[in-house]
């Protein structure tokens, strides 16, 4: 079977400058990978390549097997502007439609998707909320249940819980989890919170600055389901933690 | 709030009453002679006289008609080629001089080229509000294509929208409260340039009315046409109010 994200000696320069380079990865399927590194290291133009945003100068980006040319619509992307990233003038449940629409789904059947979809973020009682009337947890609950819209094979997370309280981030950290867990998503999740990485991650990859390339590749070996307290003391979660807060002061250095 | 608004509105009120007082005051001191200035109750008494034998409906309506016809069809062209330049550097690059040449040109002066070339008809009015009131439209659509969020693209790439799609469900409704701008301006343009078309093509309507009641002292005829003009514009405005009101909901959050 064929890794659902492959990255094959991935290369990018922009404007003359190196950007990435020399990038390796399997992504295995169902799977939940974390990606940190000091600002400046390409995380985020890492995601953006994977999600076909930008295209490699060199090498390939393969998803299921094919070579990634443009978006496709079972890759979905998260932004971490959520403000930005939904429609103002759209109603909650218009703006999980935007994703239906796109994907051709009969108008008939979608007003019964975009119940289910809302309630699976726990926006069922929100649904004729525009943006602007929702706080910005639930901003970010409605894209992602625009995401989920897509019945993606890969989500893409760029630093999603960034701009978010510490409540109600580690609120969506346990949905997320559970929801990917139910749809057997992949997930690539970029962030630059260390605790999270190895809270969420199978596998956390740590990126190196100038040019952005691939420096650590460390397992997760904490038991699922996770648990915001229990698993945050045990040993193991310690250890991790401390390892990558290591990697990130040789690599700021 | 409610009660301070309408202070406000009684205020407003009582603003247009005294003038219509100071007005009648005026006239019956014959500071002005009432060939030239007849008092409100004479220009009253006009109105009503107009509207009951139905004369002065015919007109109002005449031109009511032309200037809607004009700004609609300044409105399609101008958010047509709006969306065309917003979306395409290509377009812009391509058109923007001869737009900058045509633009400032003042619509009076086109009035002699569109009689030259369309005669004294209907046409020829129509062509010259659509001229008119063509640009408000182009610009603010151009502006608020320019303005629509860069993430707001990419999700649309994210999402695999086709081109017309971005155009019709992400650029358009975020360019709409520039472009009601500027159908409310086009509007009084559209108004404007109804009233001199008529006088110089001799078109049936409110501006020939006010002409003909001039050349003839009927003065009071004359007033009833100018305030008419005056309510014309007045409720054009509020309709342009009470759409963007609807079509603007997500603002007021």
């Amino acid at each position: 079977m064929t890794a659902p994200i492959a990255l094959r000696n991935v290369g990018l320069t922009l404007g003359g400058k190196r950007i990435l380079d020399g990038i390796d990865l399997e992504i295995a399927r169902g799977s939940f990978t974390c990606v940190v590194g000091p600002s400046g290291c390409g995380k985020t133009t890492l995601l953006r390549l994977v999600a076909g945003l930008v295209l490699p100068t060199e090498g390939e980006v393969q998803i299921g097997g094919t070579r990634v040319v443009a978006p496709r619509r079972d890759v979905a992307v998260v932004f971490q502007d959520y403000g930005r990233a939904l429609l103002p003038w759209r109603t909650a449940a218009g703006n999980v439609s935007l994703a239906l629409e796109a994907m051709g789904v009969a108008p008939r059947a979608r007003p019964a998707r975009i119940r289910d979809l809302l309630g699976r973020v726990g926006l069922a009682e929100h649904a004729d909320k525009f943006p602007a009337q929702m706080s910005g947890g639930m901003q970010q609950r409605l894209q992602i249940a625009r995401c989920l819209a897509q019945q993606p094979e890969v989500l893409l997370m760029d630093e999603p819980f960034g701009a978010l309280d510490a409540m109600t981030r580690q609120g969506l950290q346990d949905e997320v989890l559970a929801l990917v867990g139910d749809s057997g998503a992949t997930v690539f999740f970029v962030t630059h919170d260390l605790e999270e990485a190895a809270y969420l991650g199978d596998v956390v990859i740590g990126l190196l600055p100038h040019p952005g390339r691939i420096a650590r590749q460390v397992a997760v070996k904490l038991p699922r389901p996770r648990d915001q307290l229990a698993t945050r003391e045990l040993p193991e979660f310690l250890r991790l933690r401390r390892e990558l807060f290591d990697f990130m002061r040789t690599a700021e250095a | 709030m409610r009660g301070r608004g309408a202070v406000w509105q009684l205020g407003s009120l009582l603003v247009c009453v005294a003038l219509i007082l100071a007005w009648q005051a005026v006239a019956q001191a014959r500071l002005v002679s009432p060939v030239f200035l007849p008092p409100p109750t004479r220009v009253w008494a006009a109105l009503v006289r107009g509207v009951e034998s139905g004369v002065i409906v015919q007109k109002l309506a005449g031109t009511v008609l032309r200037m809607i016809e004009g700004w609609a069809l300044a409105s399609v062209l101008g958010v047509a080629l709006g969306a065309l330049i917003g979306t395409s550097r290509a377009a812009r690059q391509w058109l923007g001089p001869t737009l900058e040449f045509l633009r400032p040109l003042p619509s009076s002066a086109i009035i002699p080229v569109a009689i030259a070339l369309f005669g004294l008809s209907n046409g020829m009015v129509l062509g010259v509000i659509g001229f008119g009131a063509l640009w408000p439209m182009l610009l603010a659509t151009v502006h608020g294509f320019a303005a629509v969020e860069p993430r707001l693209y990419e999700v649309g790439r994210a999402l695999g929208l086709s081109r017309w799609a971005v155009i019709r469900k992400v650029a358009l409704p975020s360019a709409m409260p520039d472009i009601l701008a500027g159908a409310r301006l086009g509007l009084t343009v559209a108004l404007v340039l109804a009233g001199v078309g008529e006088m110089l093509a001799g078109r049936d309507g409110l501006g020939q009315w006010i002409l003909l009641a001039a050349r003839a002292f009927r003065a009071p005829d004359l007033y009833a046409g100018v305030v008419l003009f005056g309510l014309l514009g007045y409720a054009s405005a509020l309709v342009i109010g009470l759409v963007e009101r609807r079509a603007l909901r997500w603002r007021q959050g």
